[in-house]
């Protein structure tokens, strides 16, 4: 179990991870979710003692990681792809590795095996390519069996079939009762694999919940329509005390009904609809919607127009404006 | 977290844990599986056996003549005068040692590996230490036996039995490990290979130099304070000229050196890696 209570890490005047408190728990896949910048990365190097917190503190199984006696069996982490010195070959990394925790040699053939890299075991690794250099770090992650373990953003550069090995990995693991902590910019990616969320933005924890509730807290669905009526069906709509707006090309969006509710409205009375569809938003809207209020919130003023403009290198600027 | 957590995982060994004996184990696994290892100390042992020979042929006659004429013998000086250029490989890979952790990322992973950073410093300086010393006392010998055959022909050689020869062998040894630990704490303290090189080669060969030009009492003292000025003594037969006598200025050299790793362990246990 990882424990942060008020971790706050500033770099002069910025503050990159702004009093963060939570838990991750075993027997679970934790997603650690936030835009580029957020402050995943800083975080999971506290964690890993990389990085002193300028103040609060986190332990893993109730210890700070630097007083840990036997770092790589309690802890496996895959910190990034290029965390590796590219003149020796995966194997003499891996041995390097075993040989400082004193885990038995046979270990690492053991996880070259499971990462799928015994056949390039004895070549350099300057030459993998990202997706490979990213086995080799989760081979590094497993070397000890540790109970608890963490990976920033280790679907970067694997291929369709690395994604599915690496999501089946994170739940087998946790399926066997550790704690597995993944970070990701991809909601899409941390649906798929995880079973609890923190979602962070801008250094601060904006969520803390399972996926499913997350969703359903978060993502908003409404009904479309498009009618030559337009404006007598807003109003019947209103009246009903429906809540609703119109998207850029003049379509009605209503919501928290049903398409039954709506047409039966229109139907008893005498409005023609063209187009009747209910539009679930996804999980990358709702975790957009989340930054963007986050940061209205937080910074006050003007409020920002779509998530993308709000938060610094997050994704198109698409839904959020319509729905929110 | 103890009785609800579904099959906990079995220990994989239950001996696993961090000890220093295992880290000193890991770092030397580290320096032996990258080939700059190889090539540096081959640069090492081939610059300064080279250079010693073929220094030595071409003065011998000289140093003869010198000798028949009653004036100094300067044979003593030239059996390990290669090393000279030789040292900058050992301060190479004492700069490495460390800095190529920080430029291949590969100290995020050694430090996640091993937290304690003071422990893996020390067991890196070990190592390179150890390495250093083994392979600059045979590149010391392998200079003193070329280079003597060159002297031997016009009979000006010197034996190894002569007073400090076998000293200044073991010194070379001594010497250069001691120049690439020097050159590891400025890798640890600078955390950049081009930059600590620069440093270094300044202040073994330029600074160490130009201030033998400052006047009187104190530069005399600044020149022999200089850390290779004081360190390389322990290389040669004879002491040279206003320096420290070898032991003592070996001393003050390794004094230097592990104040600067002391600084670095500081830097290195307080900065964000």
């Amino acid at each position: 179990m990882i424990v942060a209570e008020s971790l706050t890490k500033r770099y002069g005047a910025k503050t990159a991870v702004d009093d963060v408190s939570f838990e991750v728990h075993p027997g679970r896949v934790t997603g650690f979710l936030g835009p580029n910048g957020a402050g995943k990365s800083t975080t999971m190097r506290m964690i890993l003692g990389l990085d002193r917190p300028s103040a609060g503190r986190v332990t893993v199984d109730g210890r700070a990681y630097r007083d840990l006696s036997a770092p790589m069996v309690q802890v496996g982490a895959l910190i990034d792809a290029k965390a590796l010195h590219g003149g020796r070959t995966a194997r003499d990394h891996l041995v390097v590795l075993a040989k400082s925790n004193g885990i038995p040699l046979t270990r690492v053939d053991e996880v070259l095996d499971i990462v799928g890299l015994t056949s390039v075991a004895k070549k350099r690794s300057g030459g993998f390519s990202l997706g490979m250099g990213q086995r080799l770090g989760i081979a590094g992650a497993l070397l000890g069996d540790p109970r608890v373990l963490l990976f920033d953003e280790p679907v970067n550069g694997l291929d369709p079939e690395g994604i599915l090995w690496i999501r089946n990995l994170m739940k087998r693991l946790a399926g066997e009762g550790r704690t597995v902590f993944v970070s990701s910019h991809l909601m899409s990616e941390m649906a798929l694999t995880a079973d609890h969320l923190l979602v962070i933005g801008r250094g601060r924890i904006l969520a803390d919940t399972g996926v499913a509730q997350f969703i359903a807290e978060n993502s908003v669905s409404h009904v479309k329509v498009r009618s030559p009526q337009a404006d007598r069906l807003a109003e019947l709509a209103a009246a009903a005390g429906w809540q609703v707006s119109r998207d850029p090309a003049g379509a009605l969006l209503v919501q928290e009904v049903t398409t039954d509710q709506v047409g039966d409205l229109a139907g008893h009375n005498g409005v023609f609809l063209h187009e009747l569809a209910k539009v679930e938003a996804s999980l990358e809207e709702a975790f957009m919607r989340l930054t963007a209020d986050s940061v209205e919130y937080h910074t006050g003023g003007t409020p920002p127009k779509t998530a993308a403009e709000a938060v610094p290198g997050w994704g198109p600027p698409t839904v959020a404006d319509r729905i929110g | 977290m103890t009785t609800t957590a579904p099959a906990a995982p079995t220990a994989l060994a239950p001996g696993a844990r961090l000890t220093f004996g295992r880290i000193l184990d890991s770092e030397w696994a580290k320096i032996k599986t990258v080939r700059s290892t190889v090539w540096t100390l081959l640069a090492l042992f081939v610059v300064s056996v080279l250079i010693s020979w073929g220094i030595a042929a071409l003065a011998a006659s000289d140093v003869a003549k010198d000798v028949a004429e009653g004036k100094k013998n300067d044979a003593p000086d030239l059996l390990t005068v290669g090393v000279a250029f030789g040292q900058i490989a050992a301060l190479v890979l004492g700069v490495m040692s460390m800095t190529a952790e920080y430029s291949t990322g590969m100290i995020r992973t050694s430090l996640t590996a091993v937290p304690w950073r003071a422990s893996m410093l020390a067991a890196k300086a070990l190592v390179l230490a150890l390495v250093l010393f083994v392979v600059g006392a045979i590149t010391g010998f392998c200079c003193y036996f070329l280079a003597n055959l060159m002297l031997d022909a016009k009979d000006v050689g010197i034996a190894l039995g002569d007073p400090g020869v076998i000293r200044s062998l073991i010194g070379t040894g001594l010497y250069l490990a001691v120049l690439g630990l020097f050159g590891m704490a400025l890798g640890v303290l600078l955390r950049h290979t081009a930059g600590a090189i620069t440093l270094g080669i300044a202040l073994i060969f330029v600074v160490g130099g130009v201030v033998g030009l400052i006047p009187g009492k104190t530069g005399d003292w600044i020149a022999k304070l200089m850390p290779a000025n004081a360190g390389s003594q322990v290389m040669s037969v004879e002491a040279a000229d206003k320096m420290f006598r070898p032991w003592p200025g070996f001393a003050v050299f390794a004094a230097e050196t592990l104040i600067l790793l002391l600084l670095g362990t500081l830097l290195l246990e307080k900065r964000d890696a």
